[in-house]
Order: C-alpha cells, then sequence, then structure tokens
C-alpha cells in the first residue's frame, strides 16, 4: 500500500473518479465512468508524475448487473499495481474507447474482451472475434451463458450490436445469475 | 470384354493372384519355347549389335541398383542421425533395425495413390517420373570398377551435368501441377536453386578439365592412378570445395533444402504426392545423393583407384587347374572345417549339446568361406577391389551429406541465391583463371 | 429414416462423389466486419494468399495463420486463434477454488509451475494467508528448474523450426533431466499441479534433491557445451541477426514482457519490478540486450538459465525448515473482493486477475498469458521477410499454443 500515491491519484484525477481510492495489498483501485477511460489513461501514461507506461492487463468483467473493464497499469513511480476499473457499462450495449492509441498491444485483448462479454472497443480498427467463430452469436463469458447443457440455450440475451442475437424460448431466467455486488 | 470383366469381378483374390500366376506361367512357357527354337537367330542379331546390347543390360542393371542403393542411404541416414541425437534409431527389423528401409519401402507401395482436385493429372503423375529418370540416367556413365561402367563416353561429364539439370524439371512439374501453393513455393525454389548452383558446378570442374585434357570419366580415374598423392583434390582443392558445396545444392541435401523444407512450406513439392509418387522422388533423392558423391570420389578422389599402389602378391589361382582334386576339395574341407570349428566349443562348454556346436561349428565356417572368397576375389580380381574401394570412398561421402543434414540448420533463400552468385562463382572464375595461368606457366618452364 | 438406411456407407468404393470437392479460399464467405479485416482480404497486383496452419510442422501447435505474400515476401498476416480453446476461464468460474489449479495447468504446458503460482497468489491474497517461508523457498526452487526446462526446450524448438535436426534433442536432455526431477517432487511430469492455496503439495524429498544435487554439478557446463552447437554456427547466427528487430518504445506498447523485452534493453522483470514471494532475499541479475532481434532473444535465454542456476544455489543454501502448508479450512470462502497477482514465467510476465464473491467459486478468474500478447507482434515484426523468417520470428517469441488459446 503506497498513501502518497494515493493522494497523489486523488489530487490529480479528482474529478475523474466515480468513487474513492481503495488499497489492498499491492494494489491501488480506482474507478472511472467509461467516457473518461481516454483521458485518465493517457494522463496516467504520459504524465511525468505518473510514468504508466506499461499495461499489465486488460480485462473484462461481467458483474451480473453491469459490465466491467479492468486494466492493470505499472510505473515505476510505486510499488503498487494500478487497477483502473470502467465501471457501470450497460449489459445491453456495453460501449468502452479504446486504449489502442497508447497500447497497440492491447488489441487482441479487446479483442478477446469483446469476443467473450461483448464489450464494443469504440477505435479499435480489428474488433472481430478471436477464440469463437465467427458465426457464433452468444458471449461466453457473460454470467448469463451457462456451461455445457444448456450452453445451447443461454445467448447473451440482450446485445446486438454486431452479431444479430436470437433468444430462443426458455433461456434462463434473469434470477439464475450470479452476481457481485458493484 | 465384358464377359472377362466381369468374370475377373467374380474371383476372389487369392483367385486372381492364382488366375494371375497360371497367365504368367503360360506367357514365359511360350516365350522360352519361342526363345528355344528361334535362339540361334536371336544369338546372330545380339552379336551384331552387342553395343546395343551392353547399354541395355547396363540401364537394366543401373535401375536395379538403385533400389538398393537408395534403401541402404535411407538406413544410413536414419541409424547415423539417430546416434548423432543420442537416439538409438531402428532396431526392430531384422539385424540393427537393417530391414527398416525395406519396410518403408513396401509401404509406400501399399499406399493409396492420391491425385488431389484440380492437379494437372498427367503432369502430377509424370513428374516422378522425370526426376527418378534423370538421376537414373547419369549413374549410366559412372566407372564403378575397371570395365564396371554402364557407357564410356569421351563428353561423360558434360552428359553428367546436362541428364542431372533435367531432374529439376520434374520438381517443377511436381510443384506446379500439385494445385497447391506450398508445392508450388518449393518448386520454383527448386528452379532457382538449382540453376544458380549449375553454374559454379560446372565452372569449378573446368579447372579440372584443363588439367586432365579429356572429359571422360574412365580417362579422368586413369589419370589418377598410383600413390593417393596423385588424386585431383590436392591439384583442385578450391575446386573441389566449390564443387562439394555447389552439388550439396544441387543434392538439396541440408543445409540447402529448401525445395522440401519441411519447417517452411511443409514437404514443398512433395507435398500432395503419397504412395509410390511420392517415392519416386524419395528414390531419386537418395540416388542423387549416392551420385553426387560418387561424381566428387570419380573427379578428385581417384575414382576405384586404391590410395597407394596394391602390390602384386601373385596369388592368381585358377580353380580349374587343379582338376579332380577341386571336386575332392569341395567335398572333404566343409566337414572338416565344420567339425574343427564346432570342437573347441563342444570341448570348452560342457553343457553344449553337441548338436548346438555343430551349428555354431556351420556358421562359423559360412563366415569363414565367404571371407575367404571375397579374399581371393580381392586379391586376384580387379574389378572386386576397385569396386570396393569405390564404394568406401562414396559412402564416406555419403556419411558426410548425412553427417551435414544432422548438424547444420537450412539456409534462408537469398542467403542461398547470394551465396551462388556473390561467393561461389567468383570463386570458381578464380580457380579457373588461376589453374589455367599455371598450366601455361608449367608448359613455358618445361619448354 | 428409410432414406437414410437405403443410403450406401460413404466407404463404398462405388460411391462417387456427384459435388466438387470444397478448395480451400481463405477469403471469409462474408462480408469484412472491421477496417483491417477488409484491408487484409484484398488481394495486391500480385499477391497470393497461403494459409499456414492449423496443421503445419511449425506453428507450435494449432495456430492458423493467413499469410498475404508477394512471391516469397510475407506482405502481411492474420493469426488466427481459437484452435485450442478451452474455456479455461469459464471453466475456473465454475470450480471450486481448490480445483481451478488443475484446470489452469495445462495452459503453458512447458511451464506449468507457473500457470499455478499466479491464481494461487491472487487467492492468498483473497484470503489474507501468509504462506510459510518454507513453501515460498520451494516455489522458487521449483519454479525456476521449470523455467530452465522451458528455455531448454524453447532453444531446441528455435533450432528445428530454422531446420537443425540434432538440437532439439540434445535439449531434450536437460529437460528430461529437469522433468524426472519435477516428477519425483510433484508426481508428474508435465502438469505439476503442485502449489496449493496456502503452499505446497509435497515437502522436499530425497528422490528429487539427490536428481538435484546430481544434476547441478555439470549444469551449466553442460548446456553451455550443448548449445555451442548453435551459437557457433555461421548458418544459425546470420538467419537470426538483425531478423525481427524492435525498439524497447515499440515493444511496450505492444505491452511486451520477459526475456523479448528485456532483449530490446529494457530490465522489466517481474521479480523485481513487483516483487513477490522471496525474491527479493535473493540476489541475481537481470540480463539484457540491446539488440531486441531473433538472435538478441535468444542469447538472452541462455543468460536467464545461468540465473536461474544461481537462485537454485541460494535457495538450497537458503531452505528453511518449518511447514509446507498455511492452516486452512477444507473449504475456502474468501470476503468479497479483487486480487491481481503477476509473476515472472519463462514468456513474460504471466498473471492472474481473481474476483471473489463470497462464494466457494471464483466468481471471474482472467488469466493474462504472455503468448498471446507476444504472438500478436508477429503481424508488426514479419511484413518484409520471407517466409522462412515468419518461423524464425514466431519461434523466437515462444509463444505456447495452449497458452495462448487458453
Amino acid at each position: 500500500m503506497d498513501p502518497v500515491f494515493r493522494r497523489r491519484l486523488e489530487a490529480r484525477l479528482g474529478s475523474k473518479l466515480s468513487g474513492p481510492v481503495r488499497q489492498r495489498h499491492d494494489t491501488t483501485e480506482i474507478r472511472i465512468a467509461a467516457a473518461d477511460v481516454t483521458d485518465v489513461l493517457r494522463t496516467l501514461h504520459d504524465d511525468p508524475e505518473f510514468r504508466f507506461t506499461f499495461l499489465a492487463d486488460l480485462a473484462g468483467v461481467d458483474t451480473g448487473t453491469v459490465m466491467q473493464v479492468v486494466y492493470h497499469l505499472w510505473s515505476d513511480v510505486t510499488p503498487d499495481w494500478l487497477r483502473v476499473i470502467a465501471d457501470g457499462l450497460s449489459r445491453d450495449d456495453p460501449r468502452v474507447p479504446s486504449v489502442t492509441f497508447l497500447w497497440k498491444g492491447a488489441e487482441w485483448q479487446e479483442r478477446e474482451a469483446y469476443d467473450m462479454f461483448g464489450i464494443v472497443f469504440e477505435g479499435n480498427r480489428d474488433l472481430r472475434r478471436i477464440y469463437m467463430p465467427p458465426d457464433y452469436t452468444s458471449f461466453p463469458l457473460r454470467k448469463d451463458f451457462f456451461l455445457a447443457d444448456d450452453a445451447a440455450r443461454s445467448p447473451g440475451a440482450g446485445v446486438r450490436h454486431m452479431e444479430q442475437v436470437h433468444v430462443p424460448r426458455g433461456a434462463p431466467p434473469a434470477s439464475a445469475v450470479r452476481r457481485i455486488p458493484g | 470384354m465384358t464377359f472377362v470383366a466381369r468374370t475377373w469381378n467374380r474371383l476372389t483374390i487369392p483367385g486372381r493372384v492364382l488366375l494371375g500366376l497360371l497367365l504368367l506361367g503360360g506367357l514365359l512357357t511360350v516365350g522360352l519355347a519361342l526363345l528355344i527354337i528361334f535362339s540361334e537367330p536371336i544369338l546372330e542379331l545380339l552379336g551384331a549389335n552387342l553395343p546395343l546390347v551392353r547399354f541395355v543390360a547396363a540401364a537394366t542393371a543401373v535401375l536395379l541398383m538403385t533400389i538398393p542403393t537408395a534403401f541402404l542411404i535411407i538406413y544410413m541416414e536414419m541409424k547415423i542421425i539417430a546416434l548423432m541425437n543420442l537416439r538409438v534409431g531402428p532396431d526392430r527389423v531384422g539385424p540393427f533395425g537393417s530391414l527398416l528401409s525395406v519396410v518403408h519401402g513396401l509401404k509406400v507401395l501399399m499406399k493409396e495413390d492420391f491425385t488431389p482436385t484440380g492437379a494437372d493429372a498427367s503432369v502430377f503423375t509424370l513428374a516422378p517420373v522425370v526426376t527418378y529418370l534423370a538421376s537414373v540416367m547419369t549413374l549410366l556413365v559412372i566407372p564403378f570398377a575397371p570395365g564396371l561402367f554402364g557407357q564410356d563416353m569421351n563428353i561423360a561429364l558434360l552428359y553428367f551435368f546436362a541428364i542431372s539439370g533435367l531432374g529439376v524439371v520434374g520438381l517443377l512439374m511436381g510443384g506446379w501441377s500439385s494445385f497447391n501453393k506450398y508445392s508450388l513455393l518449393g518448386g520454383l525454389r527448386s528452379a532457382a536453386q538449382v540453376i544458380s548452383y549449375e553454374v559454379p558446378l560446372v565452372l569449378s570442374v573446368v579447372g579440372l578439365l584443363i588439367l586432365a585434357g579429356t572429359m571422360s570419366l574412365n580417362q579422368l580415374v586413369l589419370n589418377q592412378a598410383g600413390w593417393f598423392t596423385d588424386w585431383y583434390i590436392w591439384q583442385q582443392p578450391l575446386g573441389f570445395l566449390i564443387f562439394f558445396i555447389a552439388a550439396t545444392a544441387e543434392a538439396n541435401r541440408t543445409p540447402f533444402d529448401l525445395t522440401e523444407a519441411d519447417s517452411e512450406i511443409v514437404a514443398g513439392f512433395a507435398t500432395e504426392y503419397s504412395g509410390m509418387r511420392f517415392g519416386f522422388f524419395f528414390f531419386a533423392e537418395y540416388v542423387n545423393v549416392f551420385i553426387v558423391s560418387a561424381l566428387t570420389v570419380t573427379l578428385f578422389f581417384g575414382g576405384w583407384n586404391a590410395p597407394f599402389p596394391f602390390p602384386d602378391i601373385g596369388l592368381a589361382l585358377d580353380p580349374g587347374s587343379l582338376g579332380i582334386a577341386l571336386l575332392i576339395l569341395v567335398a572333404v574341407v566343409p566337414l572338416v572345417g565344420i567339425l574343427i570349428l564346432a570342437l573347441p566349443f563342444y570341448l570348452l562348454r560342457s553343457s553344449m549339446p553337441f548338436w548346438q556346436a555343430l551349428i555354431i561349428g556351420f556358421v562359423l565356417f559360412n563366415v569363414v568361406a565367404v571371407a575367404a572368397v571375397l579374399g581371393w576375389a580381392f586379391v586376384s580380381l580387379e574389378w572386386v577391389a576397385g569396386l570396393l574401394w569405390f564404394m568406401l570412398k562414396t559412402y564416406s561421402f555419403v556419411f558426410i551429406f548425412v553427417w551435414m543434414r544432422g548438424t547444420l540448420p537450412r539456409v534462408r533463400i537469398d542467403q542461398l541465391m547470394g551465396f551462388a552468385w556473390k561467393w561461389l562463382l567468383p570463386a570458381s572464375l578464380l580457380n579457373l583463371f588461376v589453374t589455367a595461368a599455371a598450366v601455361i606457366v608449367v608448359r613455358e618452364l618445361r619448354g | 429414416m428409410t432414406a437414410t438406411s437405403r443410403r450406401p456407407p460413404a466407404d463404398d468404393p462405388r460411391v462417387t462423389l456427384d459435388e466438387e470437392l470444397g478448395v480451400f479460399e481463405p477469403i471469409p464467405p462474408y462480408p469484412p466486419r472491421t477496417e483491417r479485416e477488409a484491408e487484409f482480404y484484398s488481394l495486391g497486383d500480385g499477391e497470393m494468399f497461403i494459409n499456414m496452419g492449423p496443421q503445419h510442422p511449425s506453428t507450435h501447435g494449432v495456430l492458423r495463420v493467413v499469410m498475404k505474400l508477394d512471391g516469397e515476401k510475407v506482405v502481411d498476416l492474420d493469426p488466427v486463434l481459437g484452435y485450442l480453446h478451452r474455456g479455461v476461464e469459464k471453466l475456473c468460474e465454475n470450480a471450486d477454488y481448490h480445483q481451478t489449479i488443475s484446470q489452469v495447468d495445462p495452459l503453458e504446458y512447458v511451464s506449468s509451475l507457473f500457470n499455478e503460482w499466479a491464481p494461487v497468489m491472487a487467492y492468498e491474497q483473497l484470503l489474507d494467508i501468509e504462506v510459510p517461508r518454507r513453501a515460498e523457498y520451494i516455489r522458487v526452487l521449483s519454479g525456476e528448474l521449470n523455467r530452465i526446462s522451458s528455455h531448454a526446450l524453447f532453444m531446441g524448438w528455435m533450432a528445428l523450426d530454422l531446420g537443425g535436426l540434432t538440437p532439439i534433442l540434445w535439449s531434450f536432455i536437460e529437460r528430461d533431466e529437469i522433468v524426472e526431477m519435477l516428477a519425483a517432487l510433484t508426481g508428474q511430469r508435465m502438469l505439476f499441479n503442485y502449489f496449493r492455496i496456502g503452499g505446497v503439495n509435497g515437502d522436499l524429498n530425497h528422490d528429487f534433491m539427490s536428481r538435484l544435487g546430481d544434476w547441478m554439478t555439470r549444469a551449466t557446463q553442460q548446456i553451455e557445451s550443448n548449445l555451442t552447437l548453435l551459437n557457433e554456427n555461421e548458418i544459425f547466427v546470420r538467419r537470426m541477426r538483425g531478423l525481427g528487430t524492435i525498439d524497447s518504445e515499440t515493444a511496450l506498447r505492444m505491452c511486451w514482457t520477459g526475456p523479448n523485452l528485456r532483449a530490446t534493453g529494457l530490465p522489466f522483470d517481474v521479480r523485481r519490478a513487483h516483487p513477490y514471494s522471496v525474491y527479493p532475499e535473493l540476489d541475481f541479475d537481470i540480463p539484457t540486450r540491446a539488440e531486441g532481434d531473433c538472435l538478441a532473444r535468444y542469447l538472452l535465454r541462455l543468460d536467464e538459465i545461468k540465473q536461474s542456476l544461481r537462485i537454485i544455489d541460494q535457495c538450497l543454501d537458503r531452505m528453511p525448515d518449518g511447514p509446507i502448508m498455511a492452516k486452512l479450512p477444507r473449504l475456502l470462502r474468501p470476503r468479497p473482493g479483487r486480487a491481481y497477482a503477476a509473476v515472472e514465467g519463462p514468456r513474460g510476465q504471466y498473471a492472474a486477475y481473481a474476483i471473489s464473491d463470497g462464494t466457494d467459486q471464483p466468481f471471474r478468474l482472467r488469466i493474462h498469458d504472455p503468448s498471446f500478447i507476444h504472438l500478436q507482434s508477429v503481424g508488426l515484426l514479419v511484413p518484409g521477410h520471407l517466409i522462412a523468417d515468419t518461423i524464425a520470428v514466431m519461434a523466437s517469441l515462444d509463444p505456447i499454443m495452449g497458452g495462448v488459446d487458453k
């Protein structure tokens, strides 16, 4: 835990943060709105007092109520990992700006998040499915996608931007979905 | 016709084999009868066309020779590379796995011969034949031993280069007709490679030709008789190096095996081939290795000459002169020999029954007898000794090819071409000029 | 029903195929979905597509690469993944915390210990567990051994992809000894399933220690003598030098880590940049090379092997006594929270991001795999080079398809 870094984050990004800066073990966590991703990450990347030049991970998360995109960053100014959570993406139409302008290597990770969660990264010029076949229509890592036997009737209901989603009769009820708060 | 076809279809497989054998036997009998009846005019005809008969016989012999040669080299390659890799290698079929390549050959024969959709079937079928024939035809001019060669031409070397260059046509045909982009790349690679390396290959021997003044391979070998210092390698070391490198590329061997680079273009021109058509490519490759080694030996390492003048022991034994004693020898020597060889085993190993000792004696006697006959042949028959030396030298070079395959990675196509045009070609020209100058200077000095 | 039963079987030789057999067409049968796809799947003058994989001898598994060629020169390429996709992340969401360890094992199957290490560390953070020091030392010891075996295999593959037959078998000698050693320790040769939440599965045993001691006495010498076969080979060095060069800035933008990043001159190593386990107590260097080409990536792994040997020496020297497992309940229910843990695997930063919802199953387990990240850069490094170089560049990045496809 690095309290100095925490204060610096609060001072620099205060207005953009949608919640308190949390710290646990070796990680500092901030939450921002999806619209602020470009600004915040550019600041963290370019600002000489942060220098987060290294994108350690980019992950999509389905909390059961909303979608999130989670970035893990590393910098030599702090011993902590910085976790940036782009929070509150709607499950029906999750959209977030791409970070490929900062890290070209995020392209495939964004493709993976799109493939698994249906999150659309605006600005990624190659947002195709990466693991699943191109004619696949559901998003397997969403919480309303059930494994094995019932995979056939769990289409990741509601997402309709790129693939035409077919919602069959007998899809599992929304109450069956696991959720975490926030 | 339909009746024949229907009958044939109704037969079971043993029935078909039997019918085939019957027909074959009938044909052979008729042929033999005709041969006996017309023996006199046939012999006359053969006598009148002796060179032609000799040619046909030599071609048949050479064609048949390729199969055991290829099998042997394949086995050598499997075993030697295995040992270099610290593996065991083939060890199941035959003693030390030596029959594995025969089994491979049978397997290739039994596989389905497959022509892919979209391939140009006629060219596709013809390609392996062209490649195989090109390599077999070059064997015709190689002098294996004194008096043991297919054809003695005064332009043998020229013929050799001309025919071996044809092999690439087969590869190109195979690559183009397969309807596969990997094959096409492999075929074009081989065309580029072989044509580029043909130039330094031919130029590197020109220096040697200036020295020898002949293109006949037989004459070249005769020129190198005597001590091993008389071999052309000492007069043409640079020429030999260039020749060897270019020949490696000609034979598509590692590190120049780009035409079938398995880690890049799968198997190159051979990607779509299966069954015996693939087998022909395979055969041609290994026969090429043999031919290239044989030519290296012939040109630079004295061919069938021994490395030193072999002393004439004077053991020219003529079995015919022994008369009735020969019969007695043939009858008595084996019996006595077997008993003598079996005796120590029977006496020293008390647990061994006599029949086991006899079997051991029999085997040992055979070994001794074969060794004795070979030794006699080596000493008194010139061509046996020549063949032995020739094969020894040739297979040393085959070993070097296998060794390179086990050691070296593959070069890249641009490096390959650059090496041919930027290094080998100037070096071979240099060799040519130096040799020519030296010959002139020596001639002037001698007056 | 009757219609199907009357149909002759497909292997009947009398049956002839009426329809034309399909000829592979690399251009997808649907309109391009993205800018990049439209750009790639349109041919210029004299260009052709060639499909490499998923059954190609040197794509290290089941990778498919569609290449756009101009003669032998690669103009552009498009890697197509997913042939080995098993949905490990989804499987982990439906398994309890202990079971996930065996689910993630076969990801990067040549370095399984690191696959276990990152999730296990993440779970320990979720549970706030202190791992006993002896367990940490055993983890580092076995992990470094696994790193050496992975690098040894990399060198053999590298040579095999360049057409050399022997080095792979020579490097298998080292790998096999290490694998046997780890089998004595963990019970398995490849997918060890050895790390547990809060420690390791079993203590060091006599078989392992005697094999290790035997091997350590000659390891350095043997590895070096084996690899002179490649390092002093003119053909090998000439093919690798200056190939697939990348500078450190681009490498960072491509999110590179591990030996590949260090070969560009940046001394980024998770073991030092964000220390975990007992690495802060150990003395080792981070080798770097400035060239950033394939040869540098290859040689850097040699240097890493030497550093790993140093670490193993120190581990053996300082190995403390004590328990190898923390005291834990049989059923783990971490309180809701998130944890991110990264380890320095043989290929780079291998990380796990775990979210707990208070049940006995992880709510989400994200695996960050370095092979996936590095393979992406093939499209950046290769264009302009030849087909043979594609293979060499891909091999030098050392992707393991099990990890790339998850």
